[in-house]
């Protein structure tokens, strides 16, 4: 595997526990984002992602544990908004405010110079629209307006909270261009989705969320190397063949298994040493491998 | 500091807020000034509305206008939960208790304005309806200075109380409809039921303030005293909340 030299960790999550009463919404998660890369935040909905976004950025005080952004909790942090842009998907706008004026309002408390407004505007397509009230907007505006808002202080880190809500298939894009674009730029990004095919193309890492425990954390380089699927006459010997040899392996949905780590040959040895047919064998693409791995650690049993 | 001034009273002057309620204040005032003076007990002529009681009277009820400053005060703090804005102002301010006492100083401000709003506007309903009964407004007289030093004093400690309640309650239209229900029924019942705690109350402190012509209100420093207290201790109880719930 080759090797990459460390970067900074700026985003980190440690045993972080928030309870709601009875509900434990998030349940001992610990992750890392590092600088000059997009870590997609993956899991469906309801699975405690916006709950753990909501405390790394101050919003809601963690049970236990800690997130930190540049090795401070949010409410430490000198001059937030230069240093962490955040689009949460609970953020409002006053409905009889203008887009501008939203801007200006939140420029004047963080001590931002107005004169970032206008070229972010221009940015995120609001300049037509940016003397009208914020309750006209679509929603795919109002998203607009809080990626504006999340620029406003020309942020290192982004916290993005489902950015591609409301947008359509061309807004996507350009998300994801964007999202590319500010990895490159040497920032560090964190984009939540409970829509895998979204951030898909665009994600350096992943962490995977469900029923508020993390149950995957995988680097998308690894995921390409040589991951393979093969469907097999029958599969148990096969599962027990791999399990075995401590191969890491997935049974997919459709009864075929996803292998990591071992080339065609290698499968073929172990399907003969254990007796069974291989009726078909292909290489997975980073994104099938990555659908395939989100769907089988999200879709096991319901806690 | 100076920042968050600046952005709070952006926010006010980037929504319709105070269009929407302080002119009503001044209608309200003008309005509750004129009818006490045409039906009002002091009669025609120079009798009951030369006297000091007659214009302490005349005033006080001038102090309707604070209750809808009062009202400009939950909105300012309750508004950005209704809203949805908390969210983004946390996040440009995470420590909280700026944004709430920036919030406390913008509206205290906008009372004490709005006060002077009603003092001026009130004098002048006066000055030009009291011919109209005949008698003359008595514009030497300390009391009619005294009682309007009162109004901006009563209707900023009331924005502020507005402020503490909003940032207590959260949700808008509960601390509205809880402020008035407090001030229009609430209070009234309290003070029928046990009238010597009456006076310790948050209205009877702002009528004592303006110089209502009540038996038994505490003297106008004691009225400003006591409402700075409720003021102070809900405030902070707010901040609290503002600081320790999640937004």
């Amino acid at each position: 595997m080759p090797t990459r030299i460390m970067e900074p960790t700026v985003i980190e999550v440690r045993g972080l526990t928030k309870t709601f009463g009875a509900h434990t919404a998030v349940d001992d998660v610990s992750f890392t984002a590092p600088t000059g890369r997009v870590t997609g935040f993956l899991g469906p909905n309801g699975a405690g992602k916006t709950t753990t976004l909501r405390c790394l950025l101050g919003l809601a005080a963690p049970t236990a544990g800690s997130a930190l952004i540049n090795g401070k909790p949010y409410d430490q942090l000198d001059q937030p908004r230069r240093q962490v842009g955040a689009l949460l998907e609970s953020t409002g706008f006053h409905p009889g405010r203008s887009g501008r004026n939203h801007l200006r309002v939140i420029a004047r408390a963080a001590g931002i110079d107005a004169s970032r407004i206008e070229p972010l505007l221009d940015l995120v397509g609001l300049r037509g629209a940016a003397n009208r009230r914020v309750g006209g907007y679509s929603l795919g505006m109002r998203q607009r307006l809080g990626l504006a808002t999340a620029l406003l202080g020309d942020p290192g880190v982004l916290v993005l909270d489902e950015p591609a809500n409301g947008l359509d298939p061309a807004g996507v894009s350009w998300i994801r261009q964007l999202l590319r674009h500010w990895a490159e730029e040497g920032r560090t990004v964190l984009v939540s989705s409970h829509y895998l095919a979204e951030i898909a193309q665009v994600v350096d890492q992943v962490v995977i969320i469900r029923d508020g425990g993390i149950v995957a954390d995988t680097d998308i380089a690894e995921l390409t190397t040589s991951r393979v699927t093969v469907r097999v006459d029958r599969v148990e010997p096969m599962l027990a063949a791999l399990r075995a040899d401590g191969i890491t392996h997935d049974l997919l949905a459709d009864g075929s298994v996803a292998i990591a780590g071992r080339d065609a040959a290698d499968i073929g040895a172990i399907a003969a040493g254990a007796g069974v047919t291989v009726t078909e064998l292909r290489g997975l693409s980073a994104g099938e491998s990555l659908e395939a791995m989100f769907l089988t650690v999200t879709a096991g049993e319901q806690r | 500091m100076n920042d968050l001034l600046a952005a709070e009273w952006l926010k006010l002057r980037t929504t319709r807020l105070l269009i929407g309620t302080i002119p009503l204040a001044l209608v309200l005032s003008a309005a509750a000034v004129a009818g006490e003076i045409v039906t009002g007990h002091g009669g025609t002529g120079a009798g009951g509305l030369e006297t000091s009681e007659g214009i302490r009277r005349l005033f006080a009820v001038s102090g309707s206008g604070a209750i809808v400053v009062l009202v400009v005060g939950i909105i300012i703090s309750a508004g950005e939960y209704r809203h949805g804005t908390a969210a983004d102002t946390f996040l440009t301010t995470p420590r909280r208790h700026r944004v709430v006492t920036a919030k406390l100083a913008v509206s205290a401000l906008i009372g004490l304005t709005a006060g002077l709003l009603i003092a001026a506007v009130s004098l002048g309903v006066a000055v030009c309806l009291y011919p109209v009964k005949e008698a003359t407004f008595p514009l030497g007289d300390r009391d009619v200075w005294l009682t309007l030093a009162g109004v901006p004093v009563y209707t900023s400690l009331f924005a502020v109380l507005g402020v503490g309640v909003g940032s207590l309650a959260r949700n808008q239209t509960l601390a509205v409809g809880s402020a008035l229900a407090w001030f229009a029924v609430v209070e009234h019942t309290l003070v029928n039921l046990a009238s010597d705690i009456g006076k310790w109350l948050p209205a009877a402190a702002g009528q004592a303030i303006v110089r209502t012509p009540i038996y038994g209100l505490l003297s106008p420093l004691a009225g400003v005293a006591l409402l700075t207290a409720y003021a102070i201790a809900i405030s902070t109880v707010g901040v609290r909340t503002a600081t320790r719930r999640d937004a």
